[in-house]
């Protein structure tokens, strides 16, 4: 608690600081937003400390045009609202460069106003086909989408041979985007979806919903969703002596579903991206990482990272520090960072991204699944 | 045989629910009969109640005890206490001062509480998640030939059980004991009990503590049937519990049970042969149908406006 909240004091002195002085020194602002406090903080926690580690070691290295990189934080609490304020200051502290957000429905709104306002956002985590489906030119991202994700999981459960699969989802942007992608999927190779069904985030008791999979007798259930339900879902689910296996995307892929559902989470399947902390040319960095006490596992420390730093090389290429001659630079170049070599199509989204399917386990580990 | 056991299982689910519901509304309706006004921060007196009973559970095991009733009572009557004296409190500073003023004061004064108290476990507790540890496990299990098996887990058991107590206990009081009777005058006039030496302030604070002290056992209750806390816990299931409490007639106890029922079965069933989605478009449907028929509620007394 008291590291959110000095956060939060920090973010909020910075940038109160930030108005006050005004732009005399020259300086690169990054804005990051997004959830610092709320029910996914967590996944903000490594979004902040893969971009602020950026920061810092490009800092080091003697900046971006020989001007420093200065973070600008934002909290958004993963709520469409709250992002649009958040996008709203931005552009008031004269921002030129956004990472974030993390949710896909807060990055959705928010990047309206990025665009008209000219400026750059890349969002390390938003997996919504739709962010990018829009034309817009200042809008990139340094992970996959849910396009990409939901074919892998439902392969994974295809190649299983199950008989009945059941898909719930959380009726937000992410849950349900992800849900029917595998779905879809599912429907082509010809498996029988015997449940396709919505909950409310934010729900506590799932009973009824669990009585009905075991009467629909399944053998595989899907979640699109986050932890928070699902983990109260896989808890319900042993406590009912509910026979089945379970698999969710990458927003219920941390330890803090652990918290929550205790030994009902081992076993579980979660599509998550590779484990770049695990890549042997990222060693340093991570060393860097745990000598500053942080943990660089989470799927979007390092997406985090490569997004800061695509900033940074970007500027550099374009020779210029207008959003739009970097989006341009960002289109044609080629980027080596800690995520692979990041190449950019047309609409912002990387040319690959490939997820991998983990088994989680009770303690909070998780070892691939082929 | 089948279908039975299935309709049988989405019964004692909203059943659960239910009478947990009930536990929660009865605070909304003490309140409501006797000084007319609605108490939004209760819902928050819940969380803080799940809050409590998860720090002393947390506490007490890692003090070494082992024997699972004593753990229950002891955090049930920390989780008690904090949340009575919280629902003291918050009369005190929130709903005393502006009694008697204009009906918006004091509601507006109840949802500042409610955003004050929230917050307020928001920075102390953090906004996280915090599993609920799994102390009641098992069950009995009932299965005819088929593929389906029924359960019933202890946990549902101590729900149902507990609520029977804590309502019978308090339908007791309410009609037995000198407190309850001073209740029952000052809800039906307020300046009259206290022209006859009622010392209505006294009883105004009873009723927040009483409600409050049921709020901290459903607290510990529900936490422990779905196994998880987070400072927003208390949010939905206040919408719910008062939804409860306006379906069986706000101002009536047995309403509140009966509400918080009704509410409970009619969830699990729009769950169960519906589809989940449909759930609150169905309970808050069904609340809207019955107060078109009966505006005071299924055991509402036909009594003088009062919001």
């Amino acid at each position: 608690m008291t590291t959110s909240l000095k956060k939060l004091v920090t973010a909020v002195s910075t940038s109160v600081a930030l108005m006050g002085a005004g732009h005399a020194a020259a300086d690169i602002q990054i804005g990051i937003a997004g959830p610092m406090t709320g029910p996914v903080a967590q996944y903000g926690d490594m979004q902040f400390s893969g971009a602020r580690m950026a920061i810092e070691q490009i800092n080091a290295k003697g900046g971006v045009m020989g001007e420093k990189l200065v973070a600008v934080e934002y909290d958004d609490v993963c709520d469409p609202k709250q992002a649009v304020t958040v996008a709203n200051r931005l552009v008031n502290d004269g921002v030129s460069y956004v990472i974030g957000h993390l949710c896909s429905s807060s990055t959705q709104p928010a990047s309206d106003i990025y665009e008209d306002e000219g400026i750059l956002m890349i969002t390390p985590a938003s997996t919504s086909p739709e962010i990018t489906e829009r034309g817009y030119e200042l809008v990139f991202r340094t992970i996959g989408l849910d396009s990409m994700q939901g074919p892998v999981a439902g392969n994974h459960i295809a190649k299983q041979n199950p008989e009945r699969v059941a898909i719930v989802h959380d009726k937000q942007q992410y849950g349900e985007g992800i849900a029917t992608a595998v779905r879809d999927t599912l429907k082509d190779k010809g498996i029988e979806i015997a449940m396709f069904e919505g909950i409310t985030a934010g729900d506590k008791d799932f009973s009824s919903l669990i009585t009905k999979l075991k009467q629909a007798d399944v053998d595989y259930v899907y979640f699109g969703g986050y932890h928070p339900e699902l983990g109260l879902i896989l808890r319900q689910a042993r406590q009912a002596d509910l026979d089945a296996i379970f698999m969710g995307p990458e927003g219920v892929g941390n330890k803090d579903i652990n918290t929550i559902a205790g030994e009902a989470a081992e076993g579980l399947l979660v599509t998550l991206p590779p484990s770049f902390d695990e890549k042997a040319e990222n060693q340093d960095l991570v060393k860097a990482f745990e000598a500053k006490g942080e943990d660089p596992s989470g799927p979007f420390v390092l997406t985090s990272y490569a997004a800061v730093q695509l900033v940074a090389e970007g500027i550099e290429a374009a020779g210029s520090k207008d959003p739009f001659d970097v989006a341009a630079a960002l289109r044609s170049g080629s980027f080596e960072t800690p995520i692979g070599t990041v190449q950019y199509d047309k609409a912002g989204d990387m040319k690959s991204f490939e997820f991998v399917v983990y088994e989680w386990h009770s303690d909070g580990s998780k070892t691939p699944v082929n | 045989m089948q279908d039975l056991l299935y309709f049988s299982q989405q019964l004692i689910n909203g059943l659960t629910i239910g009478s947990a519901y009930a536990l929660i509304a009865i605070g909304y309706t003490m309140v409501y009969g006797i000084i007319g006004m609605i108490n939004f921060a209760h819902g928050e007196i819940y969380m803080i109640g799940a809050y409590t009973a998860l720090i002393a559970i947390t506490g007490l095991t890692a003090l070494g005890l082992a024997w699972l009733p004593l753990i229950l009572i002891v955090a049930l009557l920390c989780a008690m206490i904090v949340s009575s004296s919280m629902g003291w409190a918050v009369e005190r500073v929130a709903y005393r001062p502006v009694r008697g003023r204009h009906r918006l004061i004091p509601l507006i004064s109840a949802i500042g509480m409610s955003i004050f108290l929230q917050n307020y476990v928001h920075l102390a507790q953090g906004s996280r998640n915090v599993g609920f540890p799994a102390l009641i496990e098992g069950g009995f299990n009932f299965s005819a030939d088929g593929a389906f098996e029924m359960s019933l887990s202890y946990m549902q058991i101590t729900i149902f059980i507990t609520t029977l107590i804590c309502m019978t206990a308090l339908s007791l009081f309410i009609s037995r004991s000198r407190t309850g009777r001073a209740c029952r005058a000052v809800s039906q006039d307020l300046g009259m009990a206290s022209l006859l030496g009622i010392d209505t302030n006294r009883i105004i604070s009873a009723t927040f503590v009483i409600g409050a002290a049921l709020a901290a056992v459903a607290g510990l209750l529900l936490g422990m049937y779905y196994g998880s806390v987070d400072p927003l816990f208390g949010f939905i299931a206040g919408l719910k519990a008062f939804t409860a409490a306006v379906l069986g007639g706000i101002g009536s106890i047995p309403g509140a049970m009966l509400g918080g029922l009704i509410l409970g079965v009619s969830e699990s069933m729009t769950s169960g042969y519906l589809s989940g989605e449909y759930k609150d478009v169905v309970s808050f449907g069904l609340l809207i149908l019955i107060l078109l028929f009966k505006p005071t509620g299924l055991l509402g007394k036909p009594e003088v406006e009062k919001i």
